[in-house]
């Protein structure tokens, strides 16, 4: 799915270059569950977002479905990540403007796809994390765990082959986070590859294989039994 | 797509409330405001289109030289020069004089002064006026006939067709009304009422009718199709000095061709060229493009108060713009649904914006005596017109925050609460809210120096008793200077009146007379040209000059009477001694100086010779010098002048009033006319009045430029108070923590009050120099000015900067009053 060969990605300041990855290379494959620990600022969330394709890495290729996109414009990687990449955030993100079924919806309305079946895929999706039923209440109006599995819906409902889910449980409490993880276990189960950074350990259980990042670097993965 | 972005922007408006009403408002005020000076700019540009021909109508305009005088431009021309022009100019098709001829129309037991105009019969064929009864073609074919504009029509004649009805003429008899025309509309330079044919005043004109020094008509032209207006106007001042003859002047030979240069002016280009004419006053380019930028000044301003408010609440659309980035949004469709979003939000300005338009045209209209029309259904271009200045306005106000907002990096936003803004966003900010403040500066400055130049004008000293002084016309054509002189007498004895006189001008009239004057021993080219009044006993008391040298006319001594001109058809030829007087002068200072002598002092007992002898036996002994005084507008430069005593007879009598009862005397005055006149109506007017309508216009110009100027201001306070209302609530927390530090509610608000008052400063750094410099040049067009006071300007500077802290004062008091326990929580 993806391969990350001598990735380095650097932040230069007026007067300081800080390596957030110093020669990362990791290879994720289809279908794999991938949890990414390490302590703050090792460089979890500058490596999620290289390879949700928010950001370009400094050197370094990525292969993502054996096409070096490391050197691709804005342009282009939008047009990838549009479709084969959903996003969870720690918070949520959801739009205050928009009711949860607009939220949902809104991830299909860049990919040209009529009305009617928007209407029923995001149902779909809604339904797929129990939140049918709110379907026309504003983010504010839903606890925390509803807002994150609306933005679970919102990730999937384009059916992406990739999910990269940043710290999906970091602002739940371990109900709502089990109930999350579940979801997302599930959906890994029915072919999604998953990458998840997380700052607790149960839940980076889930994943079938856990990268160790310090200082930027990987220093150990642990292959898990499925 | 596009619903989910009319819903997320309708949102937006509706949760931010503040923001959008400060928007709309200042957008819908912005394009009403620009709407209505383009309404009266259109309206200004449009004059006279309406003629089928106005392509190859002309009229002509001259540029004067006179010796000793500063260069006159005016529309007026000889009564020669048309006929010439159609013999001597193969590209002449018709010419039509009009020349301005007052009557007095008897109806029934009443009669009515009335400000006629006589033309020859092709000016309805030159121009195609909407007749509403009668053939235009035919209608001033008999001598004896009148055409009518409706408003005419219906004073004479009511609800009656007027067409072959007869108007009773003073002096002249009955006349048949062969034509009623619609009224003239406010957009051509001409103010016809009442038009007659040339024919009808052709022999009171016989004494000029072939005098190429007399200017007295308008003189228009149609050329015939494919010819080049421009190439002929070129061709003008040559032929022009190859037609008219030299005059031969005892002082000297005039040639014509040296202090007339012609020209020929298209007619819809009359309005704009602002020369001295007796139609309806002009504009220029110069005012119609003040009042259009200052349309776009205020456009601007409510502009930079969308795009800083944008801006400003960039961070709340943040987390938006990375989502939607995540999920597919190119930067190119986030850009659009931003514009969209400025779209949206100026088409609400815009429907406002016609509301407002409809409630104030009528006030509008009526202030500018002008008939402004606005509207949709009727007007196919003014729709696409509004349409067009949403778009560029949306666009514009809308483009830099779509490309801002646009720029966000996802990445970091939606990882913590930072926008990814960076402090530039915040310096453009203040830089716009510089540029605002600099418009409203200048525009504020500008508007204090229109004003203060009107005020100058309107005070100015005229160098006459302008109050209390009366002007009375209207004397029956037969009047003879003893039937004059009883009626001056006859008022001089009424207790309210303190003096009278009687003068062939009077200040204001517009009239000019010149003539050649030479100092005894001069070179015949060595000839001066001097205004010439003639005037009566007491002139210079009545009209309150000041006498500065020598003395007033004395009708005691023989000397200071001139002595009766003979009829110059009764006088031999060759025989010049009839034609030759002598008597006593008065000038002005501008005279004396321009006659060379070293002081007022000086001149007195000088003599000079007018229109005398090659030996100089005709001379005029200077007895007295008055001080400059304003005969037209203080705007033109005082002509050196003289006054002699008429020796025929005057056309205005001046009476200087007593305070006190002046109704009373009023009534008398009118009765002492009517005992000597009791066929002809008085026609009087306070001279105060009369200078003070010279300015009718300008006041009016003025007081719209203020109004447009105070929105502007207006609008621009709106942008900064959303500003301020934007920057207290980002710094809720920053003014927490300086609370719980110690600081006051005072401190907080000089704080935030000191934010804003560095662009406003910083504007008057900009705005001065460049006001200064545009209403200097402004200034430069007049004879007399105002010089530019430097307190002006800190003044404005100075109100901007209170109108600044009223803005945000009250806002910041507000938030430092808050207690900030609440401020801390906050986030």
């Amino acid at each position: 799915m993806l391969k990350l060969v001598d990735l380095v990605k650097a932040y230069r300041t007026e007067e300081v270059e800080t390596t957030a990855l110093n020669s990362v290379n990791i290879h994720v494959r289809n279908g794999e569950f991938v949890a990414i620990m390490g302590p703050s600022g090792c460089g979890k969330s500058s490596l999620l977002n290289i390879v949700g394709m928010l950001d370009t890495p400094s050197s370094g290729e990525y292969w993502f479905n054996g096409e070096e996109v490391s050197k691709y414009g804005e342009r282009k990687l939008a047009d990838i990540r549009k479709k084969n990449i959903g996003f969870i955030f720690q918070s949520f993100n959801l739009i205050d403007e928009l009711t949860v079924f607009e939220n949902v919806e809104l991830a299909l309305l860049y990919h040209d796809i009529p009305a009617r079946e928007r209407k029923e895929r995001v149902k779909a999706a809604l339904e797929k994390v129990n939140i049918g039923h709110r379907e026309s209440h504003l983010p504010q109006q839903l606890s925390g765990g509803q807002q994150q599995r609306v933005a679970i819906a919102r990730a999937v409902v384009a059916k992406p082959k990739m999910l990269l889910a940043d710290e999906p449980t970091g602002n739940l409490d371990s109900a709502n986070g089990d109930e999350v993880m579940r979801m997302l276990t599930d959906l890994n189960a029915e072919g999604t590859t998953i990458v998840m950074v997380t700052h607790s350990m149960p839940h980076a259980q889930y994943a079938t294989r856990i990268i160790n990042l310090f200082d930027g670097q990987v220093v150990a993965e642990n292959l898990r039994a499925a | 797509m596009l619903k989910n972005y009319l819903m997320v922007a309708l949102r937006n408006l509706l949760k931010h409330k503040l923001y959008s009403a400060i928007n709309v408002t200042g957008l819908a005020v912005g394009l009403a405001t620009c709407v209505l000076i383009l309404l009266f700019v259109r309206n200004e540009t449009s004059y006279d289109r309406f003629f089928t021909d106005n392509d190859r109508i002309y009229q002509v305009a001259f540029r004067a030289q006179l010796p000793g005088r500063q260069v006159d431009h005016f529309a007026a021309s000889m009564l020669p020069l048309a006929a010439a022009m159609k013999e001597g100019l193969p590209e002449v098709e018709m010419t039509a004089r009009v020349i301005q001829s007052n009557i007095v129309i008897k109806h029934g037991s009443e009669s009515f002064t009335e400000t006629a105009r006589a033309a020859d019969p092709d000016f309805f064929r030159i121009f195609d006026f909407p007749f509403l009864r009668g053939d235009r073609m035919t209608s001033l074919d008999e001598p004896n006939s009148i055409v009518l504009t409706e408003s005419m029509a219906r004073k004479y004649f009511k609800d009656q067709d007027a067409l072959g009805q007869t108007l009773d003429i003073d002096g002249v008899g009955p006349v048949k009304v062969t034509g009623v025309i619609r009224d003239m509309p406010s957009n051509t330079h001409f103010n016809l009422e009442i038009i007659r044919p040339y024919a009808a005043v052709a022999q009171a004109m016989r004494a000029i009718e072939s005098n190429w020094g007399a200017v007295c008509c308008e003189t228009y032209v149609r050329l015939k199709p494919g010819s080049d207006g421009k190439a002929l106007s070129d061709r003008m001042p040559a032929w022009f000095k190859a037609t008219a003859p030299t005059l031969n002047s005892p002082t000297g030979n005039v040639v014509l061709g040296d202090i007339f240069t012609p020209r020929l002016r298209n007619l819809k280009d009359i309005h704009t060229d602002p020369v001295m004419t007796s139609m309806r006053p002009a504009t220029s380019y110069a005012e119609i493009i003040t009042f259009a930028a200052v349309a776009a000044l205020v456009l601007t301003i409510a502009s930079i108060n969308f795009m800083n408010l944008a801006t400003a609440r960039a961070t709340q659309r943040a987390r938006e713009v990375s989502v939607r980035k995540v999920v597919g949004a190119s930067r190119g469709q986030i850009i659009m649904q931003f514009i969209g979003e400025s779209l949206l939000l100026t088409l609400i300005g815009l429907v406002l914006s016609i509301a407002l338009v409809e409630l104030a045209l009528p006030a509008y209209s009526a202030f500018l005596d002008k008939d402004l029309s606005f509207n949709l259904f009727t007007d196919p271009l003014l729709g696409p017109a509004l349409l067009g200045l949403a778009l560029v306005v949306g666009v514009a106000g809308g483009a830099y925050p779509a490309f801002f907002l646009s720029s966000f990096n996802p990445a970091r936003v939606l990882k913590g609460a930072s926008s990814g803004v960076g402090g530039g966003s915040g310096r453009l900010r203040m830089a716009l809210v510089v540029v605002q403040f600099a418009i409203s500066i200048s525009l504020m400055v500008a508007t204090s120096v229109v004003y203060g130049q009107l005020l100058y004008a309107q005070n100015k000293n005229l160098g006459f008793e302008k109050e209390n002084t009366l002007i009375l016309q209207g004397f029956p054509r037969s009047t003879d200077r003893a039937r004059q002189q009883t009626l001056v007498e006859a008022l001089a004895k009424l207790d309210g009146v303190a003096a009278v006189s009687g003068s062939n001008s009077t200040p204001g009239d517009g009239s000019e007379n010149n003539t050649n004057v030479r100092l005894p021993g001069a070179n015949p080219d060595q000839m001066l040209v001097l205004r010439q009044g003639g005037v009566d006993w007491d002139f210079v008391k009545t009209l309150g000059l000041q006498l500065v040298a020598g003395r007033e006319f004395d009708r005691n001594r023989p000397a200071d009477q001139l002595p009766p001109l003979a009829d110059p058809a009764q006088v031999p030829a060759g025989d010049t001694s009839a034609r030759s007087y002598a008597g006593s002068v008065i000038l002005n200072e501008a005279a004396v100086k321009r006659l060379g002598f070293s002081s007022n002092a000086d001149a007195i007992g000088k003599q000079f010779e007018v229109g005398a002898d090659d030996d100089g036996t005709n001379k005029l002994t200077i007895i007295g010098v008055v001080a400059d005084f304003h005969f037209r507008s203080v705007h033109d430069p005082i002509p050196p002048s003289m006054m002699i005593i008429d020796r025929e007879r005057f056309s205005d009598v001046l009476v200087r009033l007593k305070a006190g009862d002046v109704q009373k005397t009023l009534v008398e005055i009118e009765r002492v006319w009517r005992d000597m006149f009791p066929n002809r109506p008085l026609s009087r007017e306070f001279l105060d009045d009369r200078i003070q309508s010279q300015y009718v216009r300008e006041a009016k110009i003025s007081q719209m430029f203020a109004a447009f100027s105070g929105l502007a201001i207006l609008i621009a306070c709106l942008g900064l108070f959303g500003l301020a209302s934007f920057t207290a609530e980002r710094r809720t927390k920053e003014i927490g923590l300086r609370k719980v530090l110690g600081a006051s509610v005072m401190d907080i608000v000089r704080l935030l009050v000191w934010q804003f008052s560095k662009p406003v400063l910083v504007a008057n750094l900009i705005a001065w120099p460049i006001a200064w410099y545009c209403m200097d040049q402004w200034l430069n067009g007049f004879t007399f000015r105002i010089d530019l006071n430097p307190l002006l300007f800190v003044a404005a500077g100075g109100l901007a900067l209170l109108i600044a802290w009223a803005t945000v004062g009250l806002h910041a008091a507000r938030v430092a009053q808050a207690k900030p326990v609440s401020a801390l929580r906050y986030e």
